[in-house]
């Protein structure tokens, strides 16, 4: 590569940097004028929607590489790395969920109504308090391991930063043996992986079931954590097809990895199908009014059943039948058109899930511009925290070394 | 039809049949098949196999399946109307979980009956012409040609590295 080469390489990202950073702009501009017009709630809507679906994207695209080495799979190769970076978004996403305390009023439809005695559980406080520790506990976890993860794969003829610099000081005084390091990732990613678990079907009953107080579904949080994982899966496979494109076979990420991570993401779809099936069908059984009520709202009265109709056609029926295709699974471009229709889809999902909690009598589905917008600032974050980090460690999308 | 003798090359290193098989393949010599000890990719590469239809068996089969599942559930319900709380004789999400089930059934036994069509078994083609040591520590490429040019594919055996047998009738095979 000539010195031109890369200094174009360096105009064009911090090009990319700048587009990004306009949307995220956009987004709080979206955002505040929501704030600051008649209508606060909807720029809450709008906002937890984001917060917990580009949480849970990060979230569970770090869960990939936790479970790779959890389970001693090779096949992942490069990919595994590439997933790590969504560590980045962590600290971002927990700031995100701190801001959430401010809209409170306008988020917890449940602050003003009778609970028949389950005030002891949903009270601002302790809601606020242990989704807190939940979620720092959660991002530890995750530092943790990626602060071992990148040791193996760690470069030090890399030009350093001071986050480069400070880090490989801190391994130097550890001074510790690959498998050693390989413990380590073992313990950390264990205890992610458990936390990831716990953790998200907490967020999914204290930020999503609680929004109708009267309802309830023992198993909503395993269709939370589960959703995570599909929707961090179809993340990690945007961000490999385009770092595919962008530098073709240097990259090292081959069509098999592709094919291979596009099956676990088919699997994935086809488990989120079935948790939310799994409810649907005990519900239907029971014929219970308290239980019934939250799926006949959504999915037979209009303005919701619409949305619940696309939803399912989106993100369930649409990649079922094309990804039992094998020669798409290989094609990034593809892969990308079809996860960002999931991951858009999901999108719609969290609305309906919360939608008819946060607009009571609804005539028609609440959406404007400012949602795409807002959204829109989420995605600048998120591309930001993940392009830093790539930036920073150049070397993660490399195999791990062979100990 | 003129008579044809089959030769088997036997190679020890996979690359060498990789490239005998492209030569092979480039020459007039008839190729017929490879045996190996264990499943190879890159000799799978190399024989440039048409892709399987057995996927579109298991699809048909779960389909049908599929369909099937849900008629035996209507069919077994419309014998007798037994109106639970009110819900429909033809319940579908209740229906769709024994759809699903029989979907499954379905593909399997598509699959089974396309693997079956598919390598047109029971064969015990590859009893003749077989060389007991490709199951051992070499591969076998399986070539014919004319009585004629049988030294020729012998010396291009032998050129690509490979040991060489000659099957003179199918009888010497009697060791099996």
């Amino acid at each position: 590569m000539t010195e031109n080469d890369t200094k174009t390489m360096e105009i064009d990202k911090s090009k990319t940097f700048w587009v990004f950073f306009v949307l995220v702009v956009i987004g709080v501009a979206a955002f505040v004028f929501g704030l600051t017009s008649g209508h606060p709630e909807r720029a809450w809507q709008a906002y937890l929607i984001n917060f917990l679906l580009w949480s849970a994207i990060a979230q569970g695209a770090v869960l990939f590489s936790a479970v790779m080495h959890m389970t001693n799979a090779r096949w992942s190769g490069p990919l595994s790395g590439l997933s790590e970076s969504f560590v980045a978004f962590f600290p971002i996403s927990y700031i995100l969920f701190l801001v959430l305390f401010l809209g409170r009023t306008h988020i917890f439809p449940w602050l003003h109504e009778d609970l028949h005695g389950k005030e002891v559980w949903l009270n601002i406080p302790f809601l606020f308090t242990r989704d807190c520790i939940g979620l720092l506990i959660l991002y530890i976890f995750g530092f943790g391991y990626l602060f071992n993860a990148l040791q193996l794969k760690f470069d030090p003829n890399q030009p350093r930063g001071k986050l480069r610099q400070s880090i490989f000081e801190a391994w130097k005084r550890n001074h510790r043996k690959p498998e050693d390091i390989k413990r380590r990732m073992t313990v950390w990613g264990g205890l992610y992986i458990l936390a990831f678990a716990l953790v998200l079907s907490l967020i999914g009953f204290d930020l999503v079931m609680s929004m109708d107080p009267h309802w309830i579904s023992t198993l909503f949080g395993a269709y939370h954590f589960v959703k995570a994982f599909f929707i961090g899966l179809g993340a990690l496979i945007i961000l490999a097809a385009i770092i595919r494109i962008r530098r073709g076979e240097a990259s090292g990420i081959k069509a098999n990895h592709f094919h291979d991570i596009g099956k676990l993401f088919f699997g994935f779809c086809l488990l989120w199908a079935d948790f939310f099936y799994v409810q649907l069908m005990v519900i239907y059984y029971g014929n219970i009014p308290e239980e019934t009520h939250y799926v006949i709202v959504r999915t037979m009265l209009a303005p919701w059943n619409k949305l619940a109709w696309i939803v399912f056609l989106v993100c369930f029926v649409g990649p079922f039948f094309i990804l039992l295709n094998k020669s798409i699974k290989t094609k990034p471009i593809l892969m990308v058109v079809i996860c960002t229709v999931v991951i858009v889809g999901i999108w719609f999902e969290h609305l309906l899930l919360l939608g008819p909690a946060l607009n009571h009598g609804a005539q028609t589905i609440p959406l404007s511009i400012s949602d795409g917008l807002i959204s829109l600032g989420f995605l600048g974050l998120m591309v930001i925290a993940i392009g830093y980090f790539l930036h920073e460690f150049p070397e993660i999308t490399l195999r791990e070394k062979e100990a | 039809m003129p008579r044809e003798r089959h030769i088997m090359g036997l190679f020890k290193d996979e690359n060498q049949v990789v490239s005998a098989i492209n030569a092979l393949k480039q020459s007039s010599y008839k190729f017929i098949r490879v045996n190996t000890p264990f499943p190879s990719h890159k000799i799978m590469d190399a024989l440039k196999l048409r892709k399987s239809l057995v996927g579109w068996f298991t699809l048909c089969g779960g389909i049908l399946g599929f369909i099937a599942g849900f008629a035996l559930a209507t069919f077994t319900a419309t014998r007798w109307n037994l109106i639970v709380s009110g819900k429909p004789i033809v319940a579908i999400i209740p229906f769709v979980v024994v759809g699903f089930e029989v979907t499954i059934l379905g593909s399997v036994f598509g699959n089974v009956l396309g693997l079956l069509t598919q390598t047109r078994m029971p064969s015990f083609r590859w009893l003749r012409y077989y060389d007991p040591r490709c199951s051992g520590e070499h591969f076998g490429v399986l070539a014919a040609c004319e009585i004629e040019k049988e030294d020729g594919l012998k010396d291009f055996f032998q050129e690509q590295g490979a040991e060489v047998r000659v099957f003179e009738s199918i009888k010497e095979n009697s060791q099996l």
